[in-house]
């Protein structure tokens, strides 16, 4: 088969139909710009919200009057867990100049106490993937059982909201993926439907000829990824300019937006998800072809 | 070779070929006559399947039409050239584009194409339009296109639909010429018509169709 044929024959239609080809790549474009917008903010939350599991932390509070030896045992048991990735003692005495740095002007309310009053302390940070409510409240029990340990405090609202976040980006990422996914595949399906149909005649002689399905095909299914690609390279040049206007023109009011990071990925998935999809709309289009 | 076995052929509850039996031998230019709607056209249609028939065997070469299978199609269609009664021109190519045609779906290179189809449009007489469009040219211009993209990609057997209908007598006899040229060369030819001027004294056998009957066979 002569794909330079092929070739030939799909750039002739997408210029002789040129409205219809330009309304659907115009179309596939603000598609995938939905999708690169969704997933280049999508990006940057996902950026930021990793960080936040980094300043979770469990504390624990140990017994009073623990011998040097004693303490350095619970550390040394807590160092042994894979959840962990790093530990801070805080004893009482730095528990207490840290609350008189903390109330500065008004730290005389504590000149009155004859002891102090605070606990000694381990602040313990966990890898990320156990930032969850259910791993960080099963972790805090199974510290609270080590003896020398009086009370383990965790936030677990912060835990859950950290969790809750992350999976909700996924799925909102997911679902905005295939809605617009499915609208691209059936925009270049009706583009294709449409011009085959408009070559009708056409393709009976070629039929009549000889022509085998491969090459009666492949001239529209080079047209609908052609328009998939097209659509991609535009929403590229969309999303540069929308980025390009948040991070020079809004940014000036709204500094946090210069840090917004652009994904260099999508110069090449846009195109590439565009002739994908342009490519299953026409073989959609195309169907069972009779000879 | 062509060879039809109790062939017949309904259209609603219309018979348009009944019962259909003979043999064209390879290599053998034969005739096919009878008046307007006696069904020549059908005939021919059964052989490049643009029409399947309802009843009986056909072969033609190596292909059983009736055990076919679909990837069989194109192949069984490129080794039969069809002059179409109706043209089947493509208003969008040239007429060297058309042409063309025949040769791009087999896969034959760009440079042979040109080679090949200036020569077909040579033996035709219409080298000059080469660039012209179908709808710019007269009946019998059109005519000598189709001839020409029938020709070009030399089959083994050529089917002719009333090929000189829009053609003066002296192009005719040029037509009748060059397929009895191609002939020579072992193709085989089957030409459908109702001008007996094309096969008086040739010698040749002419079957005749009337109301869907091989009624007659003769010597023209
Ligand atoms: N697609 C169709 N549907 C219904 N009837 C048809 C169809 N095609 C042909 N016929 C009928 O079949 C009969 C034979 O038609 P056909 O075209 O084979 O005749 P023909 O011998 O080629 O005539 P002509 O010399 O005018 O070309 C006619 O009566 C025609 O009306
Ligand atoms: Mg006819």
């Amino acid at each position: 088969m002569s794909l330079s044929y092929s070739f030939k024959s799909a750039f002739q239609s997408l210029c002789r139909e040129k409205w219809i080809n330009i309304l659907s790549i115009f179309t596939v474009a603000s598609s995938l710009l939905i999708i690169t917008l969704t997933a280049f903010f999508l990006y940057n939350i996902e950026i930021i919200s990793n960080h936040l599991p980094e300043r979770f932390s469990i504390v624990a509070y140990l017994k009073d009057n623990l011998s040097q030896e004693e303490t350095q045992t619970i550390i040394d048991a807590l160092k042994k867990r894979g959840e962990i990735v790093n530990l801070k003692y805080i004893s009482k005495e730095d528990a207490i100049n840290e609350l008189q740095q903390a109330l500065k002007d008004t730290s005389y309310i504590l000149e009155g106490l004859s002891e102090n009053p605070l606990s000694s302390s381990i602040e313990i940070r966990l890898k990320k993937d156990f930032v969850t409510s259910s791993s960080a409240r099963q972790i805090s029990e199974e510290i609270k059982k080590i003896s020398g340990i009086d009370d383990v405090y965790y936030g677990e609202k912060i835990a859950e909201a950290i969790y809750l976040l992350k999976k909700s980006i996924q799925n909102i990422s997911i679902i905005i993926f295939l809605t617009i996914s499915t609208g691209v595949v059936f925009v270049t399906y009706s583009t294709v439907k449409i011009l085959f149909y408009r070559r009708k005649e056409e393709i009976e002689i070629i039929k009549l000829l000889g022509a085998t399905k491969g090459f009666i095909r492949m001239p529209f299914l080079i047209e609908g990824s052609a328009i998939g690609f097209f659509g991609g390279v535009l929403g590229i040049i969309g999303a540069l300019l929308f980025y390009f206007a948040i991070t020079y023109r809004l940014s000036m009011v709204i500094p946090m937006l210069k840090t917004l990071v652009f994904p260099l990925e999508i110069l090449v998935l846009l195109p590439v998800t565009g002739i994908l999809l342009g490519i299953i709309g026409s073989v959609i289009a195309l169907g069972r072809l009779r000879l | 070779m062509i060879a039809f076995q109790n062939v017949s052929k309904f259209y609603e509850n219309q018979t348009v070929l009944k019962n259909i039996t003979f043999t064209v031998r390879k290599g053998e230019m034969a005739f096919l006559t009878g008046p307007s709607g006696a069904g020549k056209s059908t005939l021919l249609k059964l052989m490049y399947l643009a029409e399947w028939p309802d009843e009986g065997d056909i072969v033609i070469g190596d292909h059983h039409l009736q055990s076919l299978r679909m990837p069989e199609i194109p192949m069984l269609r490129r080794n039969i050239g069809v002059v179409f009664q109706d043209f089947k021109l493509i208003n969008n190519l040239t007429v060297f584009g058309n042409v063309a045609l025949a040769l791009r779906i087999r896969g034959v290179s760009e440079k042979e194409i040109k080679n090949l189809v200036s020569e077909a449009l040579k033996k035709v007489h219409l080298r000059h339009l080469s660039d012209s469009h179908p709808r710019s040219l007269s009946g019998g211009e059109q005519q000598r296109v189709v001839i020409a993209r029938a020709i070009v990609a030399e089959p083994v057997v050529i089917l002719a639909d009333e090929p000189t209908g829009n053609l003066d007598p002296n192009t005719s006899a040029d037509i009748i010429r060059l397929f009895e040229e191609i002939n020579l060369q072992g193709t085989t030819i089957l030409i459908a018509t109702h001008n007996r001027e094309l096969f008086r004294n040739t010698g040749r056998r002419v079957l005749k169709l009337d109301g869907g009957n091989l009624v007659a066979e003769e010597v023209g």
